[in-house]
């Protein structure tokens, strides 16, 4: 037997509250003819539609075709009885989160208990007051649609989930590759320049690295070397870096200025590259050597990061206080001179290094990062410059810098 | 203690919610079902089947909850305890007092069904 009650809803549901009168779809399961026709008819009395099963097996049909809103079943019937119902459902993924009153006359805690374990979420008397039957299936109810909005929820928010982990993984290889890039821009170590020696370590704080430098060939006799910071680091920071990597290619700055004349190119760097809006900027400090000679001559916008180190003469920092890029139109960047030695060395490093921190807070600062490469002075300039990454982790505690760290080395040979 | 009623009719209007033509569909439908109830009983009794006596007796007993006919409900409960125990002498007698009970529950209710409310 299945088939739907017919009898029309009464509009007068006497002192229930509001929220009770929404209409609901209500499966009764019972096989004796005198309860479920009772039980039907004041279920439809309160409102609801109510479907009817007389069996366990005829009502798991109905359940899965009609997915009502509570399921009533009895607990001794044929064919399946109302615990072993209880469970079949709570198997089904499709109606797991179906509220199911059992209807008992039952009222041993045994019982119950056992009600409950095996897939009920409350009973109900056959014998209720049209007050308990209210009060019960709209308890049902409520908790059934708290269930269903929990699981709706709960999948939206793993699609969510799920869609986020794709853009990541999306977004992370589009870093990978953007870093990729970047780093096929960077000089090559090796010679750049017969005499010559060039070795780097570069770690950037994320993938992408807003501390960049560059070392090439302007002709025969000169060659052009900078090394930028762009404030901030992420991929804001490495886009902006990799824009003033474009500008100072040897190629764009003959092109423009018609020389690498380093006052001369910051002049220019500084015109084209004013502070943003945002309060971002550049520090850049470049140099050209005239290799016959062995005479660098350099200029610096706010960048602290060039040193040389010489065997039997004192290190040299070559900087001069001056502003970053961009903070004042009128500034003048003016060029020093030094003349090299063979041997000599010039690392050019980001304050990514030298402000590494200690736990306490203390920065690692640029006498130690000198020290450092005065200890090294005779060893393999790529072994020197992964002494100071060395020395500059075990300063901090850690392996990984939480600004760009890069140390260029320049060396002369004899 | 006393015997309990045969069958109360405020209390099965009650448990109706008042509903006059349902009690009637109700008081209907028992005189069409018990007799096939009993008869299973009867039929469980005479195998000496434990579950089928327990069974029948159970929706037996559900079936007189709505129409609120307490003495027949005893019986019928006790049928079923006697079921679930296998203690088949003492249920035959049982199923007796069923049998008269019954009889009396059928009368209360063609009564009401042939007279109305206002009997």
């Amino acid at each position: 037997m299945n088939f739907e009650s017919t009898q029309s809803p009464v509009q007068s549901f006497d002192s229930l509250a509001p929220s009770c009168l929404m209409a609901a779809t209500i499966l009764l399961v019972e096989d004796e003819p005198v309860t479920r026709t009772s039980m039907a008819a004041r279920l439809t009395r309160l409102g609801h539609r109510v479907l009817e099963a007389g069996n366990g097996r005829e009502a798991l049909e109905v359940a899965k075709r009609e997915r009502p809103d509570l399921i009533i079943v009895d607990w001794m019937m044929p064919e399946m009885d109302g615990p072993t119902f209880c469970e079949t459902v709570r198997r089904d993924p499709t109606m797991k989160s179906i509220h199911i009153l059992l209807m008992t006359s039952h009222d041993q805690p045994a019982q119950i208990a056992e009600g409950l374990a095996r897939g009920a979420d409350d009973f109900l008397s056959k014998a209720a007051s049209k007050q308990e039957i209210s009060a019960r299936v709209l308890a049902g109810l409520r908790t059934g649609r708290l269930v269903r909005e929990l699981e709706t929820t709960s999948s939206q928010l793993e699609s969510s989930m799920l869609l986020l982990q794709i853009k990541q993984m999306e977004m992370e290889a589009d870093l990978q590759s953007a870093a990729a890039f970047v780093h096929s821009l960077l000089p090559p170590p090796g010679s750049p320049a017969p005499g010559l020696s060039l070795a780097w370590e570069y770690q950037p704080a994320l993938t992408l690295g807003g501390d960049l430098f560059g070392v090439a060939s302007i002709d025969a006799d000169h060659l052009g070397l900078y090394i930028l910071d762009a404030s901030g680091h992420g991929v804001a920071a490495a886009i902006r870096s990799a824009s003033l990597m474009t500008f100072l290619r040897v190629e764009n700055i003959l092109h423009l200025v018609g020389t690498y004349d380093p006052e001369k190119v910051l002049l220019e760097a500084n015109r084209r590259f004013p502070l943003s809006e945002e309060g971002e900027y550049f520090t850049l400090w470049v140099g050209q050597l005239h290799l016959p000679t062995r005479s660098l001559s350099y200029a610096s916008a706010g960048h602290h990061g060039a040193l040389i180190s010489r065997t039997g003469r004192p290190s040299r920092w070559l900087t001069r206080p001056s502003s970053p890029l961009g903070f004042d139109q009128a500034a003048v960047f003016a060029n020093d001179r030094i003349a090299l030695q063979p041997t000599d060395r010039l690392f050019l490093l980001s304050d990514g290094i030298y402000e590494a921190a200690s736990p306490t807070g203390e920065p690692w600062g640029r006498w130690r990062f000198q020290q450092a490469v005065e200890a090294q002075q005779h060893s393999p300039l790529i072994t020197t410059i992964s002494h100071c990454f060395m020395e500059a982790r075990r300063w901090q505690g850690q392996s990984n810098f939480s600004d760009d760290a890069a140390v260029v080395g320049l060396e002369l040979s004899v | 203690m006393d015997t309990p009623a045969v069958f109360i009719l405020s209390e099965a209007l009650d448990l109706a919610d008042g509903d006059q033509e349902l009690l009637l569909t109700l008081a209907e439908l028992f005189l069409q079902e018990s007799p096939k109830d009993v008869a299973a009983v009867r039929a469980a009794l005479a195998r000496q089947d434990c579950d089928g006596l327990t069974a029948a007796a159970h929706k037996l007993k559900g079936s007189v909850l709505p129409i609120c006919a307490p003495r027949l409900f005893e019986h019928a409960q006790r049928l079923e305890v006697l079921g679930r125990h296998g203690e088949f002498a003492e249920a035959v007698s049982v199923c007796a007092d069923v049998d008269r009970c019954l009889a009396e529950v059928h009368a209360a209710l063609r009564d009401l069904i042939a007279g109305g409310y206002s009997s």
